[in-house]
């Protein structure tokens, strides 16, 4: 397989000297990769390092300012995706790539359709979708709406499109940061059959331990620059921290547990909510300066419970008690708000930050009220608290006036953080803070929530990365198809992921 | 479910998707998501029986000829519009292009009719590939470039028609006039363009870049799928058919009028919005738009049989098109499927 393209070529990608800024933000200052047939490559670093700009320059997404880039040979400096495929690259984006309006069937065949005489062949495209679904091992209705999928369901489309255009080299960018742990070690087994079928494969990832487990070698990229490249068991989890950082890595799981004795009088009582099909009779509890974790497979309802309280869920039933007194349960974002729930939203890009505006509106937006006098912004007032608040995310202030759309995930989250460190909620609602994000950033994004619980508000997480919930919840909830299945606190239980996964896993 | 951890991956899978949606949604629920997804043919069936209660010749056969050659126009450049909407476009050109086609066939018609027809054709795909070629190229907005090139457009008709109306040689109104068997040829090619478009649509890949390129134009580029290809060529098919449907028209009428087509634009883009295809693109279907057409042409039927003046029509018109929208959005915002846990 693909022995013609590649007659004993050192280098199936070799990419020099990259060069790329968006809107006066430097992603590349010179970066080079080069990447040996048949291998599995890794590229590391901290959010904005550009991985993911490198990774989109050779896939055709992005043209780099300067620089040169060749695939088997080929100059592919100014490629286009289609040419790109036509070369036999695939690539499976973080952003996902799937048209919510088509089919789950037709989304997997797209850019590749299985045609004869004009005419898409239904059959042949139902037959390879059955096929590649039992490959990767997951069962999703062909004819199901890709947008009615969930996310994880959304990025496995992507990976079986990947799959399907049997492509000889696949660029992967953060392909599991949506999938539990199974999906997770399954897409892994597939890989390495596709490598051992000698498809060459380059993977952008924050997870360290897999990337450590999967590839053959690892470039790791720091400010616009590749520092080093080298092969795998070469490398370890402290060395590729220490590489990326440019520093002696920080201990990123240290323990974010409470500080202070957690106040005993519960705060937040949920009793008995019900989401029609989601949820059903969940109770629980959570107290001032507690962080209370939520873990569960992907469509176990977690997000829904999350939704329902910051009031996004208008057909929730259920009682709600702050600080032992009945309240309504909220039917509007505003309602929630005024209630001092805040949501942190999964997905920051379309449902937290208003892409357009700068990152000091973003932060400030909650709090207008506070900076205003008779309707008035008061833009003086505004700037001052807005740095403030930033001040303690480690948010570089000069770019507080740039569109936030330019900001990595990682400091687009601190400016949502922000946002809520200047509105003081009374329960900080967080759905996986940190997806899509890099170490570095993580530490000092899980250290912030910790300080909104030592501030004295209750804080709700939602993770699927089982460890961050180990070193960062005092009590931990387990929900399975909608229901409460396990509730365990840190100090007596012992939060564990193996407890977490197997309550997940349990009918 | 029945999940063990060694099935783990499929139980994950599949919960947040259609199964859970069937396993738990109530049958009340599941009737209101059906009334949603075909509406407008509830509307469509009330809509006869009302009219064949209050107009009694509705259903004989000379009326249903008449609104079936009177509706040929619409039919033909709705088809064309279904694919520029569900392609994340719009055209507000096509009622000029239906007036440049329409002055062309009348000014032509002199030669054979193969070979007028197909000058004819040419010219209104030549107006919808500017059309495309500024929405693609220059990357302007469609409904300004179509706004634009649409007083363009029918400047051109007017300057070629001598600001007056031209009339059609003898010869030439079979196309509007004639009949197979009874049934209105410009009827039975209206169905013909339907059949066409409705085919590529659903069954080709073309059809299927077109859902792609509206539903999600960056996520089109990225599968490798030429989205400004695709894009213009929907407004290459628009032109060429509202061209056509000028001449149509025009053999029917005997006259060709620059301006005769100004309210279609609106009408076609009512009658593709009526069937339940979506306003902002990647949605929708042609069968869609044979609903909205027939909700169209039934309503104008009847209006004009109970002689209801202008002023109404163009009232209940309006108010039609703001009721379809707005029910287009609560069918997209209804619960109809989770999107996730």
């Amino acid at each position: 397989m693909g022995d013609a393209q590649t007659p004993h070529r050192e280098y199936i990608i070799e990419a020099t000297d990259l060069r790329k800024s968006f809107g006066g933000v430097v992603a590349l200052g010179g970066a080079s990769l080069a990447v040996r047939p048949g291998t599995i490559h890794a590229l590391v670093g901290e959010n904005g390092a550009g991985k993911s700009t490198a990774l989109g320059a050779i896939a055709g997404r992005l043209q780099v300012d300067s620089g040169s880039i060749s695939i088997a040979g080929h100059d592919t400096t100014r490629i286009t995706p289609r040419a790109a495929q036509a070369l036999g690259v695939a690539a499976i984006y973080q952003e996902l790539t799937i048209v919510p309006g088509l089919s789950a069937c037709a989304n997997v065949h797209l850019g590749h359709t299985p045609i004869r005489g004009g005419f898409l062949e239904e059959s042949t495209m139902r037959r390879r979708f059955k096929d590649v679904c039992a490959r990767v091992g997951v069962s999703i209705p062909p004819d199901a709406r890709a947008g009615d999928l969930s996310v994880a369901d959304q990025q496995m489309l992507e990976i079986m499109r990947a799959l399907e255009s049997r492509a000889q080299i696949i660029l992967l960018d953060e392909p599991t940061s949506s999938l539990v742990q199974a999906e997770r070690e399954n897409l892994f087994r597939i890989m390495r059959d596709l490598q051992s079928d000698g498809v060459t494969m380059v993977l952008v990832s924050h997870n360290l331990a897999e990337v450590l487990a999967i590839s053959d070698e690892i470039t790791v990229f720091r400010n616009g620059l590749t520092v080093t490249t080298a092969t795998s068991d070469q490398w370890t989890r402290d060395g590729l921290l220490e590489a990326m950082l440019g520093r002696a890595a920080p201990d990123l799981l240290a323990s974010h547990r409470a500080t202070q004795p957690v106040n005993a009088r519960d705060f937040v009582r949920i009793e008995d909510l019900h989401v029609p099909g989601i949820l059903e009779g969940i109770s629980t509890e959570a107290r001032h300066g507690e962080i209370l974790g939520i873990a569960g497979l992907v469509g176990s309802g977690r997000t829904t419970l999350l939704r329902a309280l910051g009031g996004l869920e208008p057909s929730a039933r259920g009682r709600l008690l702050i600080n032992g007194t009945r309240v309504r349960w909220p039917r509007s974002a505003r309602q929630a708000r005024r209630l001092g729930f805040a949501l942190v939203p999964e997905d920051r890009k379309g449902q937290g930050l208003l892409m357009h505006m700068t990152s000091r509106e973003n932060v400030g937006i909650s709090s207008l009220r506070a900076f205003s006098l008779a309707g008035f912004v008061r833009r003086r007032k505004m700037t001052r608290e807005v740095r403030e608040a930033v001040k303690t995310f480690a948010l570089d202030t000069s770019r507080l006036e740039q569109p936030v759309r330019n900001l990595s995930g990682g400091n687009q989250q601190k400016v949502l953080l922000a946002r809520w460190q200047l509105a003081k909620p009374k329960v900080l609602l967080a759905d996986e803070p940190t997806r899509g994000i890099d170490v570095g950033a993580k530490a000092s994004i899980l250290a912030s929530l910790r300080d909104f619980a030592n501030d004295g508000a209750t804080v709700i997480v939602v993770s699927s990365e089982l460890e961050e919930l180990t070193v960062l919840a005092d009590r931990v909830v387990v929900l399975a198809h909608g229901r409460l299945v396990d509730d365990f606190r840190a100090g007596t239980d012992g939060v564990s992921a193996d407890r977490m996964l197997s309550a997940a896993f349990a009918e | 479910m029945t999940t063990k951890p060694d099935t783990a991956p499929d139980a994950v899978a599949v919960e947040p998707s259609a199964p859970e949606v069937e396993r738990d949604t109530p049958r009340a629920r599941r009737v209101v998501k059906l009334a949603l997804r075909y509406g407008m043919v509830w509307a469509l069936i009330v809509l006869v029986i009302v009219s064949v209660y209050v107009y009694p010749t509705f259903l004989t056969v000379a009326n249903l000829r008449n609104m079936w050659s009177q509706n040929a126009a619409l039919g033909i450049i709705s088809v064309g519009m279904t694919l520029v909407i569900i392609g994340g476009g719009f055209d507000l050109s096509v009622g000029s292009v239906y007036g440049l086609g329409a002055v062309a066939y009348a000014t032509l018609s002199s030669q054979s009719l193969g070979v007028d027809l197909l000058i004819v054709v040419l010219i209104g795909a030549a107006a919808g590939l500017v059309n495309g070629l500024i929405i693609t190229r220059m990357k302007v907005n469609p409904f300004i470039a179509t706004l634009a090139t649409s007083s363009v457009f029918l400047g051109i008709a007017y300057v070629w028609s001598k600001n007056g109306p031209v009339s059609v040689q003898p010869g030439f109104g079979g196309l509007g006039l004639g009949t197979i068997a009874g049934m209105p040829i410009s009827g039975l090619i209206t169905v013909v363009v339907f059949l066409a478009g409705g085919i590529m649509l659903s069954r080709t890949i073309f059809g299927q870049g077109i859902y792609a390129v509206g539903g999600s134009a960056e996520a089109a580029r990225l599968a490798g799928l030429r989205v400004s290809l695709v894009r213009c060529a929907t407004y290459v098919i628009v032109g060429a058919l509202a061209a056509f449907a000028g001449s149509i028209d025009t053999s029917r009428l005997g006259t060709a009028q620059a301006d005769q087509g100004q309210t279609l634009p609106l009408l076609a883009i009512t009658v593709v919005i009526l069937g339940g295809t979506a306003l902002m693109g990647g949605e929708g279907a042609m069968w869609r738009t044979v609903v909205g057409l027939l909700i169209v042409g039934i309503l104008t039927n009847l209006f004009d049989s109970l002689a209801i003046n202008t002023a109404v029509q163009l009232l209940v018109q309006g108010a039609v098109l703001v009721v379809a929208v707005s029910f287009d959005n609560l069918v997209r915002s209804a619960p109809l499927g989770r999107r996730k846990s």
